[in-house]
């Protein structure tokens, strides 16, 4: 890319007022200095805390999702510690919202029960959502999950509409590329 | 003049990770900072196994006190801290004396909202909602 390149992509960014993206892989370091960069950008840029802390909310949530669970791994399936795991996150803005999106390799068998996970959230109300929250917050974790079972419930208490998302077939008849948007 | 003893369980705070500040000895336990560490259950488990047998030892006459001011959790921070509040509810059903103080900032809704939830399901804590201005 020469520099005449660079400011068309440039320009694009700002267009499309990409305010954040990253593509590569993802450890507790790595989402925690992400997570400094989006908080200065909002704390600049905009001026109301609750978005403000929906935003950062869903970008932890999202970035943490990428280092427990892509498929694309440097660490062990069985670690819980210092994993790295590789993914993209964008926040950007359209409409007058903002909105998170990210994206990383899963395997293919696993898309049905992100499916089914992730498809009731989209009817859900805000109150059908915090009661969903509630019920998770006193029941065991689920099986394969390295966290509580909450952070999609948490993505779609934070948004302001339906979660969105996508499997694209990936690189490897075995992988899917899995897309989450969330707009706050 | 220190309350520190060798008993107490005290973390410094990290970029992702709140400062554990629990004086067994003074009977105060406070969690201060932001809370999204890489493996929560971790984190906390340890804090959770402590705390409880601390508890066991105390009798009815000890008072506790608890200040937690976060103000930002995660997902599975939140599900950890549940467990945390279970633990001090039910040493505070057994006749213990505890006084959670629950700090957040006036306008955080959600941080407000788990504070009224943790009320509801723990009544034996001595609840206060601490809205802090700024």
């Amino acid at each position: 890319m020469n520099y005449a390149e660079y400011q068309d992509f440039s320009a694009v960014v700002a267009k499309r007022h990409v305010v954040f993206y990253y593509f590569g892989y993802f450890s507790q370091n790595i989402v925690s200095a992400m997570a400094e960069a989006v908080r200065l950008h909002l704390e600049k840029a905009e001026p109301v805390a609750s978005t403000r802390r929906k935003i950062f909310s869903c970008f932890v949530e999202m970035a943490q999702n990428i280092t427990h669970y892509s498929a694309s791994a440097l660490t062990a399936a069985e670690q819980r510690e210092s994993q790295l795991r590789q993914g993209s996150v964008c926040i950007g803005m359209e409409n007058d919202h903002y909105y998170l999106l990210c994206a990383n390799p899963v395997a293919a068998e696993n898309v049905e029960a992100l499916r089914e996970k992730l498809e009731p959230l989209r009817t859900m109300t805000l109150d059908d959502i915090k009661r969903a929250y509630r019920e998770m917050l006193r029941a065991e974790s689920p099986d394969g999950s390295k966290g509580a079972g909450l952070g999609f419930l948490t993505v779609a208490r934070d948004a302001s509409g339906p979660l969105e998302f996508e499997f694209v077939p990936g690189a490897t008849p075995d992988t899917v590329t899995f897309y989450v948007k969330a707009t706050i | 003049m220190s309350t520190e003893t060798s008993d107490d369980l005290l973390i410094a705070a990290s970029s992702s990770s709140p400062e554990v500040d629990f004086r067994f000895g003074a009977r105060t336990l406070s969690l201060k900072g932001e809370s999204y560490p890489e493996n929560a259950a971790a984190f906390y488990g340890d804090i959770i196994t402590r705390t409880r047998a601390w508890l066991g030892t105390l009798g009815a006459h000890d008072g506790v006190t608890v200040d937690i001011a976060l103000t930002y959790f995660n997902s599975s921070s939140t599900k950890m801290l549940f467990g945390l509040f279970d633990a001090l509810n039910e040493a505070a059903e057994g006749g213990i004396k505890i006084v959670l103080n629950w700090r957040h900032d006036v306008d955080d809704d959600t941080i407000q909202e788990f504070g009224a939830e943790l009320h509801d399901e723990f009544p034996a804590l001595d609840f206060h909602d601490i809205a802090i201005d700024g």
